[in-house]
């Protein structure tokens, strides 16, 4: 404390010493409560700021929490019963089926892809087939419309089964209910639409609508073949009171050669649950972001009613109040009304999934858990808590630092103000305080960590952006009409909020525009540059003996030609002898050990790779068993030339060296195998063959997938133009949620903007009715005001712009390695979009100041 | 639309003008009913006590506030006739103002203040017309200063300076040296005084200062909104 507001302090105002910190806090709180008395008028910014950001933080958190809990509380429902353990290729065999059938309540349940086919064979579709026994389901039960037990939809009779289909199944054969279909050699009958199915897998891409057959049925299709891609699901419910994981630990020891993986409802639905958090905390950082931009608002409308409070402040400090307990009573304030804001904003969090909950019905497997989620909650509040300081306690400082004769002074030129170290380091603490809550709690820190370093670049490069604003602006030779050059004035004048409204709405602005610039270069990666080399469809399951016959029909085609190779099936269990599961593995490279993979075997290296360590073995190579693996994957789970990879095939394990390390281009949408072994090891291994097949689009395409699934009805072709327009509309969901996202930043943007140009109304009341005294007309004095926010749009636009585009192409060439192409409309878009926002809340400014009665405001004091 | 002067006849001539405000407490009666004349070159005081409404009647002949009742014709114009668009330009043509608390543009330099009215009537040598009339008030050095950097006096002198600018034939003046110290003001006044002689305009001065008002050639005394008395200064006096 400065001697001199120590010499205050004795003075007649509170009776209250140097030395009694208790008196003075004391006194702090009356006097933050007879200001509060005044009102809170000049906090609604501050207060919508606040709740804004509180709103989304505590809503999503709430929300997330209410998917989550609903997932865990149907963990049976989606496993379909208390424990699963899954097969993949093999069928379990008779000591294994004992054992799972001694342990309780089994049901068993075996999924494929398959083709559907119309009985003339001129409609067909890929499905995922699912063929159940009588026990299925465990939990919960399956709606069929109309409404028959799922037995009698199925039940087989002379030769014909029934079926149960997904609506989608229905509309590409143009089936009715009661018409008949084939999937192999099996004739079906359509009975029924699944409405409603409990274990119903949640994924954004499915490559075909789900047919429910009995298992008869399946073995009458004649699809299970050696080698073909089934997976056999034995789901057990448990006696009451087993426990899961004994269960599971029992099962492994009696098998440990089995393979099989087994899940407990504990982690029923893991990708799910993954999916779900990840969403959750990308929704949960544009929360943060909102908050962010709303922190400017609450330091605007901070640094605005401390600058209202002037001629109160330096009267206090006239009548003996230190600057220490000025300072304790507006920050007693601000913390009260930010308690008010953070309520405010926790209850409409708090209700936002019950809002949002008849939204999300049917497009999640699992029902919302609705309830009061105590740390979503608890985050938002700490955030919004935290934001507050950071963004109010250097205004509050700045003021409370000046004495009262600057204070006076002070609302032309500003005095430089010191802010005190102690301020300084408290705020530096309260954002490091933040990005550390943001770390915390975030399922994936690296990311989050990503997302604090460009939350800090982002800020200080549009700070940077807006301060150059201002001194361009500054230093423009002056225009010679005045309304340009009031417009113009009004940009860089010394309280100008012109770098504070480019940093607010710009941040809004540019995440928008990197959002449709990334959505962009998506959409003409997958929709020509991918297509353009694409295969027009991938065949599978093609047995080794049918593969005479498929290159025959190919050849046939005019202009068709196809590339096929070996595929077996496999999962990573051990890295140099160490299981998976004990492995430090990096996140992108997690998904390949998170089920099976396929696998390959070649004599020379595939297409679309480069080796890039090590080197190809001979054509003729026969010894112990070697891989080619994956560069990428390799680095993320550490493994260099001369490891070893073991992978499970069919529950036998095999133990490989690493001979190389290719680097994979997957976006040739070629055949290619992370896993590639050298020749001599998976021959005799059951296996089928995957073909690409090349051949223009339209009757030729037709024609060939025609012949061959007619001829080979256990095999099913993948067409991948649908796989890649349905790619291109999860990219334009994606697209519109991140949008959505981004409006959120863009409102508190605007909230801010809405702020300053409140702030600014005194000043434009004023330059209008001295301009009007002066002779200028309305008309004049609304274009200066709307030239004034025009060029603020335009300015605050063509940064969101560049920024949006850097980002966008960083993501673009760094992070997804495609090639970049410049899109000119969204930008385009973004720009008339913050201009017109921008002249929008100018122009209801001006409204006010135009229509301001000068007599009032020109009256001596 | 405002049309070139009549020169026949008062430059201001106000019949039986009232101003009722609302106010919280009902209606309340500023002017009771005026009729004044000035004519052109003519110098008044308009004096009287805090709230006789003498304000109220600058921001009346300004055409800032509508009368409630009567009317006002400056320049050959019936105010009453012209919209709001109509009376600014009226005062860009006719009227400068220069009041106690200066009310110049805080961005704007004391060049570009001075040269807002005339840039407003399309001047194209506003510019240099404004830095001629700074340096007739002693600020030639000062052009490029911002009002937050012109002491008091120095910021009235730049308000002078603009309210003569574009030639006016009636320059209203509310109390412009109530926030000067003594010898400022002086100054401040000799310069108004010298320029309504340079350009033959009338002046309407509300004062409290009777020297002041003594240098005027009529003093009109208003009180309650009325006015009670009326003198015309002598001959010695006005040469003052």
């Amino acid at each position: 404390m400065s001697a001199p507001s120590q010499l205050v302090d004795r003075g007649p105002l509170a009776g209250m010493r140097a030395g009694r910190p208790r008196s003075q806090i004391t006194y702090a709180f009356r006097l933050a409560r007879r200001e509060l008395r005044g009102g809170v008028r000049g906090f609604r910014i501050f207060l919508a700021c606040l709740v804004l950001g509180v709103t989304a933080i505590a809503g999503i958190g709430s929300l997330t929490e209410a998917v989550v809990a609903g997932i865990r509380g149907d963990a049976r429902l989606l496993l379909g019963g208390d424990v699963s353990a899954r097969l993949v290729y093999r069928a379990a065999d008779e000591a294994e089926r004992r054992f799972l059938a001694d342990s309780g309540t089994l049901s068993e349940v075996a999924k494929l892809r398959a083709m559907a086919r119309s009985l003339d064979g001129g409609k067909r579709s890929l499905i995922e087939l699912q063929a159940v026994d009588s026990a299925y389901p465990l939990y919960g039960g399956v709606a069929l419309m109309p409404a028959l037990p799922l037995a009698t939809a199925l039940s087989g009779d002379g030769g014909t089964f029934g079926a149960a289909a997904e609506a989608g199944v229905a509309s590409r054969l143009g089936l009715k209910l009661g018409e008949r279909f084939r999937i192999g050699d099996a004739e079906l009958e359509l009975r029924a639409i699944i409405e409603h199915q409990p274990d119903a897998a949640f994924g954004g891409l499915a490559f075909g609508p789900r047919i429910i057959v009995s298992q008869a049925a399946l073995a009458a299709s004649g699809l299970i073949r050696p080698g073909a891609l089934v997976n056999y699901e034995y789901r057990l419910k448990l006696p009451t009171g087993a426990n899961p994981e004994s269960w599971a630990s029992a099962a492994r020891a009696a098998f440990p050669e089995a393979g099989w993986q087994i899940r407990g409802a504990a982690d029923a639905s893991p990708s799910l649950q993954r999916f779900i958090e990840r969403v959750g905390f990308f929704l949960d950082l544009a929360g943060i972001t909102a908050l962010l931009v709303g922190g400017i608002g609450i330091g605007n409308a901070v640094a605005g009613y401390v600058a209202s409070k002037t001629t109160a402040i330096a009267t206090l400090k006239c009548l003996g109040a230190s600057t220490r307990v000025i300072f304790a009573a507006y920050l007693i304030q601000i913390l009260a009304l930010a308690l008010v804001g953070i309520a405010g904003g926790l209850l409409l969090g708090g209700v936002a999934p019950a809002l949002v909950a008849p939204l999300l019905s049917g497009l999640l497997p699992a029902e919302l858990r609705l309830g009061l989620y105590p740390l979503p909650l608890a985050i938002a509040a700490l955030s919004g808590l935290l934001t507050v300081l950071v963004f109010s306690l250097w205004p509050l400082a700045a003021i409370g630092q000046i004495p009262p004769g600057a204070l006076f002074r002070d609302s032309i030129a500003p005095a430089r103000r010191r802010v005190p170290p102690l301020v300084a380091a408290t705020t530096i603490m309260a954002a490091l305080a933040l990005a550390e809550l943001v770390v915390l709690t975030a399922p994936d820190r690296r990311v989050a960590l990503w997302y604090v370093g460009g939350a800090i670049a982002a800020f200080a490069l549009f700070r940077l952006a807006g301060a150059i604003i201002v001194a361009v602006a500054r230093r423009l030779p002056r225009p010679a009409r005045p309304v340009l050059r009031l417009a113009l004035a009004n940009l860089h004048r010394p309280d100008a909020p012109t770098a504070r409204i480019v940093l607010s709405l710009g941040l809004g602005l540019s995440v928008l525009a990197a959002v449709a610039l990334v959505q962009g270069n998506l959409a003409v990666e997958v929709e020509s540059r991918l297509a353009e080399h694409a295969p027009a469809d991938f065949i599978i399951d093609i047995q080794p003996d049918q593969l005479a016959g498929f290159a025959e029909i190919v050849r046939a085609i005019p202009g068709a030609s196809f590339a096929e190779v070996p595929m077996l099936r496999g999962r990573i269990t051990r890295l140099n002898g160490t299981p998976v599961e004990e492995a430090t593995i990096a996140p992108e490279a997690q998904w390949a050990l998170r089920s099976d993979r396929g696998l390959t075997y070649a004599a020379e290296p595939p297409a679309g790779s480069r080796v890039v360590a090590g080197s190809w073995w001979p054509g003729d190579y026969h010894g112990p068993p070697l891989v080619s693996f994956d560069a990428e994957l390799a680095h993320g789970m550490g493994l260099k030339l001369g490891d070893t990879l073991t992978v499970n095939l069919l529950g036998r394990e095999i133990t490989a060296t690493i001979a190389s390390l290719r680097q994979i281009d997957w976006a040739r949408l070629g055949i290619n195998f992370a896993i590639v072994f050298a020749p001599g090891t998976l021959e005799a291994a059951p296996q089928t063959h995957l073909a690409a097949i090349y051949v223009a689009p339209g009757d030729a395409e037709e024609a060939l997938v025609r012949q061959v699934t007619e001829r080979f009805p256990n095999v099913s072709a993948i067409p991948v133009r649908e796989g890649l327009a349905a790619v291109a509309r999860v990219i334009a969901t994606i697209g519109n949620a991140l949008r959505l996202v981004a409006l959120i930043t863009l409102a508190a943007g605007i909230l801010v903007l809405g702020g300053a140009v409140a702030a600014g109304h005194r000043r434009r009341v004023y330059d209008s009715v001295v301009l009007k005294v002066l002779g200028a007309t309305r008309g004049t004095i609304a274009a200066a005001f709307l030239i004034e926010h025009g060029l603020l749009g335009l300015m605050t636009a063509i940064v969101a712009a560049g920024i949006g585009t850097l980002a966008a192409y960083a993501l673009v060439i760094g992070a997804m390695h495609s090639e970049w192409v410049f899109l000119p409309a969204p930008l385009a878009m973004i720009l008339g979009l913050a201009v017109v926002v921008t002249l929008l809340l100018g122009f209801a400014g001006t409204w006010h100041a135009l229509g301001a009665k000068p007599a009032a405001y020109l009256r001596n004091e | 639309m405002t049309s070139p002067p009549a020169t026949a006849g008062p430059l201001v001539a106000l019949d039986d003008v009232r101003l009722t405000l609302a106010s919280a407490a009902g209606p309340v009666d500023i002017l009771r009913g005026i009729s004044l004349t000035i004519m052109a070159g003519e110098t008044v005081a308009l004096l009287g006590p805090s709230g006789s409404g003498k304000s109220s009647l600058l921001m009346v002949l300004a055409g800032l506030e509508r009368p409630s009742a009567g009317g006002v014709r400056l320049a050959g114009h019936d105010l009453a006739a012209l919209d709001e668009d109509g009376l600014a330009r009226l005062r860009r043509h006719h009227v400068g103002i220069v009041f106690q608390s200066f009310h110049l543009i805080p961005t704007m330099n004391a060049l570009e203040n001075v040269a807002i009215p005339l840039e407003l009537a399309g001047d194209r040598g506003a510019l240099a017309t404004a830095g001629a009339a700074l340096e007739r008030v002693g600020l030639g050095h000062r052009l490029t200063h911002y009002p937050g950097q012109l002491s008091g006096g120095e910021q009235q002198r730049v308000a002078i300076a603009r309210a003569f600018a574009a030639g006016p034939q009636l320059l209203l003046a509310d109390e412009p040296t109530g926030n000067l110290d003594g010898e400022t003001g002086r100054a401040v006044m000799d310069r108004l005084f010298a320029e309504h002689a340079r350009l033959g305009t009338a002046l309407l001065l509300i004062t409290h200062d009777a020297e002041l008002a003594a240098r005027c050639e009529r003093e009109i005394v208003l009180a309650d909104g009325r006015i009670v008395e009326e003198r015309q200064a002598a001959p010695r006096r006005r040469a003052l």
